[in-house]
């Protein structure tokens, strides 16, 4: 099955075509970089120790929803990438743990994101909602590291 | 001027520092810090290039939303710089003779960063009103242009 990924027409279109290839690269770092940072900014605010000349609504609207358009660029560049080497991918215990902690950190988010509608406007945090703006943060920087181990462990990617 | 520049990497991938670095795991760490520093400088430079632009909600101006971001903007700068120097450090020779590491530290990062301080600088004025003016869309728009380049450039050096 992982082999007909990898080897569908325009997987290997990708794959072969240097400059197609880069861009997809570049497309999935850049738009992750962008949404992590902007998301882990939020988690920052929440927690109390970032802008706090805005309250959290007034942030959250300023990169809401936008910022999940670009993770859904992230996501859908990641899929590119993942299907141009699907066959070295799949059997990486260490691929399908980045994949975990990647829902885990989606789900943290949007547990954030709809706290944040309680929270929002009020002059003080609960500490349930810190809690998960620090698990949602150490979970994307988690899945950085991740992502990088499976390169530096495997070499694959 | 690159032998120069050859002879010091070669000292500091010497170094204890870079040794360590090189040959502990730590590497992946030190990536990660990179990563994350980068992750929240650009974060928080397109969160104002695109206020500007006029997406986000109006309530704020860009210059009160870049003021507020302000600490967090240089915080996340110094830590893209210390995990980059780090990761310089461990492979200093390698850096140094690639030309896409060339381009995007000697180039892209440099034009980049005075782009950066100039767009800051005017969002002050800029961003007093709701709207901005056509000068500084342009600006965040360009500004957006460089940081992918240099994104560009980093994901390139592998390849070379």
């Amino acid at each position: 099955m992982w082999e007909s990924l990898q080897q569908a027409g325009w997987v290997e279109t990708v794959s072969d075509t240097g400059w197609l290839y880069a861009i997809v690269s570049i497309a999935h770092y850049f738009t992750l970089f962008i949404f992590i940072g902007t998301f882990a900014l939020l988690d920052l605010r929440i927690l109390g120790i970032a802008d706090r000349r805005q309250t959290i609504a007034q942030l959250a609207e300023q990169l809401l929803p936008w910022n999940w358009i670009v993770f859904a660029l992230a996501m859908l560049s990641g899929v590119v990438l993942f299907a141009t080497a699907a066959v070295d991918y799949v059997p990486l215990g260490l691929f399908w743990l980045k994949m975990l902690i990647i829902l885990l950190a989606m789900l943290a988010s949007i547990l954030v994101q709809i706290g944040m509608r309680k929270w929002g406007e009020s002059p003080t945090i609960p500490r349930s909602a810190k809690l998960i703006a620090l698990v949602s943060l150490v979970l994307w920087v988690g899945a950085i590291l991740a992502a990088v181990d499976i390169s530096y462990i495997t070499g694959v990617g | 001027m690159l032998d120069f520049l050859q002879s010091l990497a070669k000292w500091l991938e010497s170094t204890s520092l870079g040794t360590g670095i090189r040959t502990t795991g730590i590497y992946p760490f030190v990536q990660t810090l990179h990563f994350t520093g980068l992750s929240l400088w650009l974060g928080t430079n397109v969160i104002v290039d695109l206020r500007l632009l006029g997406v986000g909600n109006q309530r704020q101006t860009a210059a009160e939303l870049s003021r507020a971001l302000w600490a967090w903007n240089w915080i996340a700068f110094a830590l893209a710089v210390l995990g980059g120097f780090l990761l310089f450090s461990a492979t200093s020779t390698l850096y140094v003779a690639n030309p896409a590491f060339q381009f995007k530290l000697g180039l892209l990062v440099p034009l980049a960063l005075i782009w950066h301080l100039v767009v800051q600088r005017r969002t002050e004025t800029w961003g007093r009103e709701a709207d901005a003016p056509a000068v500084a869309k342009i600006s965040a728009l360009i500004e957006m242009l460089l940081w992918l380049c240099v994104v560009s450039a980093a994901v390139e050096i592998p390849s070379y």
